[in-house]
């Protein structure tokens, strides 16, 4: 039997120890808080935990037949008449026991794709999906009944189901007319067009071969070009649908025939007006035909309760398909529907609600006031929401889905934070939400707080509470930093500090530029933040930095794809120096090429395939007459360069510098065959682990490398306050955040840094092979950018909180750090106020963002073993909750490895 | 035409590819695909739309319902259409 690592390292007094401040008890321990939802929620979440993963073709249908139809006509045209048209014609579903309706497909949780972005997976999958919908027609039905590891997740084809990238399923009579939809768009989409001018330029050689050796995850401008920003629900909030429409119109009077000085984009203004126009009524349709159809059903009904509740959607959907909302039902059943409607124009992941508890707080206090509605009832309301926004699939190539977003769509919702005039805006209804998220225990919303001193006690340990009910949320971030990051990058677009109070998280931690909108209510005036500015998934995504520094060590070759992906350096590296700049030479040339062709990708899709809905939604389009693509947002600088595996990058040139530059006890090239030979390891594919511990010996090794690996193992690692090692993340941290604003993005905006893995350290680390911190050959990286990596954080928090403080956070978009917690380390009272103790350190330190997992590794390792008995279990990832059955194995692996503080 | 199942009536509520409930009975969970009961009410779709023609081995025909004609699906659900004629 091949020996283990863990078996190896024991054997020489260097246990691998996973735990720190003590030991767990042996017995496994469930989470101190638990809660329910009311019998209506926790039956809608029961359906969602029955539910596969469904697409459909109808709204690309109904998009493609009359994008077709409108040949010739102007773009923002032709795009906005499809939209409506889809919109028109989608068939409204109603869920028995629901009391917010409306989805983005008529499935519980639906999506559909979008051709017209990207139709290439499809088409490379044409034979074998067709092929399959021919042999699934065989096998039983039944089959379904035995469907859940994996959770909603269509792994595999059954019955008249076919399974689309391993994760959608859809019906067999659909897929000829998926791929029909498919080749209508071959050489169209954005994909298509994109590509074909991207190879103009003069790098892109070198950027197909830092994609296909992963050192770039993906393209962002055909794959999701929308996301992780705010929303604002400003407009319809205030104004409602019909009063759009009016200005609309008065802006096509107003500036039709007019450039008004504009040359370029003046004339455009008729266009976008037209065009929000045409989508404006699209929606309308959309919400009237729920209410048409809840009118059906009322009339089919017998029970008189669900009659009325029938009824009650009726007179509320055909309220506000054309006025303000009137109470907070209403107000949050719009604010969703704008939600949805926002998700259905584009392929978007991390479309944020933003800091929804303050934009409805106007409904919520007059409603409270004259005694319309109860907190009960808020309560009820909030947790159907919180089912709502589980349902949300985003349809996109399994590469993104699965090793991005671990099939979340990150849905964060902003609490707390300061008002427009500096003082705390946490309120009653926050708390709700916090409760609703402990009651009702889903991935999305996500919650993050914007951590400030101004924030009161009671607040701070309600989002505590939650914390310890093991959801993995709320994040923590810093209202503070985020506010001056967005100071120095939107400041030159005309960012002022009341806006900046605006912040809002959108997808994982993405700080956001937002802005403030005066509400009226009943004549009463109310100040609501709201997202302003372009997405931030947008830009070159993701680096791999291990990735980057395995390139320094083979002179740009890459061995698992035989590819020479950089030019060759062709240094003989002798000094940590020259490792060092030969490092950030390199990293340069990848963040150039993949700016360059990323930023063709995106021109394309601004041209043929810019929002009109979403733009209409966000100041200034509306005023200004320009939808996203002619600069009609409020801030425009929001591309960014992300990277991941920060944590491995760092802690290999640590070891690099120690044990062959100033020690000198192995030689470079000693070195270097250690890391080609893995150590003596099979790699991480092999053995089915994609964890550290869990890897094994070769049949055939003789022991060569254990001594140089136990070296690169014992050497100083990130967390620990390390004299030697901080340093380097210093300097890496400021080169790093400079560099990325060298680059600009296709608006003529300086990019910035963005450090988050989301699921990236999986597959990337995937496709890297070992470094020189002693990891070996396809395990995943440590998570995050500021997290340590798995049992090598041997000082405690407080010191992990000094190293990755040792620089300035606030030059980044943000820095992420995870910490996993035994749930008995903050039992309690006491233990509630240690853990917000230990929160407020690392802010008052000046960390970005701090995220806890309070959960016993034990359960999380039962939970592979038994997925069937955890279809509930959540965990936080990087930057978002997930179910834990949802949740690729090198993800899980990585997640059950990290250090479990038993103390804190 | 091919077998209807509950992805055809009326009363069926699609929750996923392979289940729904059924508004006639109950709201009870049922698979797609099973065979459907005395009150079975046809949902709209192109398939049972007047203006649905020319339809080849995988369900896709032409829908002539429109003042521009252009193909359709048999299964596409016509609730919302205006051209659909029984």
């Amino acid at each position: 039997m091949a020996k283990k690592l863990v078996d190896i390292l024991e054997e020489k007094g260097m246990s691998l120890n996973l735990q720190y401040g003590g030991t767990a008890p042996a017995e496994l321990t469930d989470r101190e808080i638990k809660k329910e939802p009311t019998p209506r929620n926790k039956k809608l979440r029961d359906i969602y935990f029955q539910t596969l993963s469904s697409t459909t073709c109808e709204f690309t249908y109904w998009y493609n037949r009359k994008f077709k139809e409108m040949d010739g006509d102007v773009i923002e045209i032709r795009r906005a008449a499809a939209l409506k048209n889809a919109f028109v014609h989608s068939t409204p579903v109603i869920f028995p026991g629901e009391k917010l309706v409306g989805g983005k497909a008529p499935y519980y949780r639906g999506s559909f794709p979008y051709p017209w972005l990207s139709e290439g997976f499809f088409m490379a999958k044409e034979d074998e999906l067709y092929q399959a919908a021919l042999a699934a027609g065989k096998a039983s039905a039944d089959e379904v009944s035995t469907f859940g590891a994996g959770g909603g997740n269509v792994t595999k084809s059954f019955g008249n189901v076919v399974s689309i990238s391993g994760k959608y399923g859809i019906r067999k009579e659909e897929v000829p007319v998926l791929t029909k939809l498919a080749r209508e768009w071959v050489n169209k989409s954005v994909d298509d067009v994109g590509h074909k001018y991207e190879q103009l330029v003069p790098e892109y050689g070198i950027k197909e071969n830092v994609m296909r050796s992963v050192i770039c995850m993906f393209d962002s401008g055909y794959t999701l070009p929308q996301g992780r920003e705010v929303i604002n629900y400003y407009y319809p909030l205030n104004y409602g649908y019909d009063r759009l429409i009016e200005m609309c119109e008065e802006g096509k009077a107003r500036v039709a025939g007019r450039p008004d000085g504009d040359g370029v984009a003046g004339m455009d203004r008729l266009y976008f007006y037209e065009a929000a126009k045409l989508v404006l009524e699209g929606i309308q349709a959309w919400y009237l035909n729920y209410a048409k159809e809840a009118k059906r059903l009322a009339s089919v009904t017998a029970d008189p309760a669900q009659k009325a509740e029938f009824e009650e959607i009726a007179d509320c959907m055909e309220w506000i398909a054309h006025k303000q909302p009137r109470t907070f039902r209403e107000a949050l059943q719009m604010t969703w529907m704008i939600h949805v409607g926002v998700l259905q124009e584009d392929s978007i992941s991390g479309m944020s609600p933003g800091r929804v508890g303050q934009v409805l707080y106007p409904w919520f206090e007059q409603d409270i006031e004259a005694g319309r509605i109860t907190e009960a009832e808020v309560l009820d309301l909030l947790e159907s929401h919180r089912v709502k926004m589980t349902c949300i699939d985003c349809f996109a190539s399994m590469g993104v889905v699965a090793g991005v977003l671990s099939s979340n769509t990150f849905n964060n919702l902003t609490m707390g934070g300061l008002t427009r005039d500096g003082q705390s805006a946490a309120n009653r209804l926050e708390m709700l939400i916090i409760e609703a998220g402990i009651t009702c225990q889903t991935t999305n919303p996500t919650l993050s707080i914007m951590y400030d001193e101004k924030l009161p006690e009671e607040f701070l340990l309600k989002a505590i509470e939650c914390e310890k009910a093991g959801t993995g949320y709320p994040a923590w971030m810093n209202n503070r930093g985020g506010m001056e990051f967005l100071m120095k990058q939107y400041g030159p677009e005309g960012m002022t500090l009341e806006d900046a109070r605006a912040i809002a998280i959108g997808g994982c931690l993405e700080t956001s530029p937002c802005v403030w909108k005066e509400l009226t209510l009943n004549d009463k005036k109310y100040w609501i933040p709201g997202g302003a500015g372009q997405p931030t998934s947008v830009g070159v995504h993701f680096i791999s930095n291990p990735k980057v520094l395995e390139m320094v060590l083979t002179n740009g070759y890459d061995a698992r794809t035989g590819l020479q992906v950089l030019p060759p350096h062709n240094k003989k590296l002798e000094t940590y120096e020259e490792l060092v700049g030969q490092f950030k030479a390199y990293y340069e040339i990848v963040v150039d090429c993949l700016a360059t062709t990323n930023n063709i990708q995106h021109d394309i899709w601004r041209k043929h395939n810019m929002c009109i809905y979403n733009s209409l939604l966000k100041p200034d389009c509306l005023e200004r007459g320009q939808h996203i693509g002619n600069l009609g947002y409020r801030f425009n600088a929001t591309f960014n360069v992300e990277s991941c595996g920060t944590c491995n990058q760092i802690n290999s040139l640590a070891a690099m510098k120690k044990l062959v530059y100033d020690e000198k006890k192995y030689t470079l090239a000693e070195m270097l065959d250690a890391l080609k030979n893995n150590f003596g390891f099979k790699t991480a594919a092999q053995v089915g682990s994609f964890s550290l511990e869990a890897q094994e010996k070769r049949d055939d090794d003789t022991g060569k490398y254990d001594e140089i690996h136990a070296d690169c193992l014992r050497a100083p690692k990130h967390g620990n306050n390390d004299p030697l090692v901080d340093p380097i993340l210093k300097d890496y941290e400021e080169w790093f955040c400079d560099m990325c604003r060298k680059y600009e993005s296709l608006y003529g905006k300086p990019m910035y840094a963005c450090q988050i893995s989301v699921s990236t350290h999986g597959a990337q680390g995937a496709s890297t092979g070992a470094t020189p911190d002693g990891r070996l050959a396809g395990t995943t990286f440590a998570d995050a950018s500021m997290s340590a990596y798995p049992g090598t954080d041997r000082n405690g928090a407080y010191a992990l909180f000094e190293s990755a403080c040792c620089w300035d956070h606030s030059q980044s978009q943000n820095s992420q750090m995870n910490l996993k917690i035994h749930p008995n380390a903050v039992r309690g009272i006491e233990g509630a106020k240690k853990l917000l103790d230990l929160t407020r350190s690392y802010m008052r330190r000046g960390g970005y963002h701090l995220q806890f997992n309070i959960v016993d590794s034990k359960v999380l390792k039962d939970a592979q073993q038994h997925p069937e008995n955890y279809r509930d279990l959540l965990v936080r990832v990087a930057g978002f909750t997930q179910y834990w059955v949802e949740i690729g194995k090198p993800i899980q692996d990585e997640i059950v490895a990290r250090t479990e503080y038993e103390g804190v | 035409m091919t077998k209807l199942n509950h992805t055809d009536c009326r009363n069926y509520i699609p929750i996923d590819v392979a289940k729904g409930m059924c508004h006639a009975h109950g709201d009870k969970i049922i698979l797609a695909d099973g065979d459907t009961c005395p009150q079975f009410e046809a949902l709209p779709k192109c398939k049972f739309c007047k203006n649905f023609t020319d339809v080849d081995d995988k369900g896709i025909g032409c829908c002539e319902g429109f003042k521009v004609k252009d193909w359709t699906y048999a299964d596409l659900k016509a609730v919302t259409c205006e051209h659909f004629v029984k």
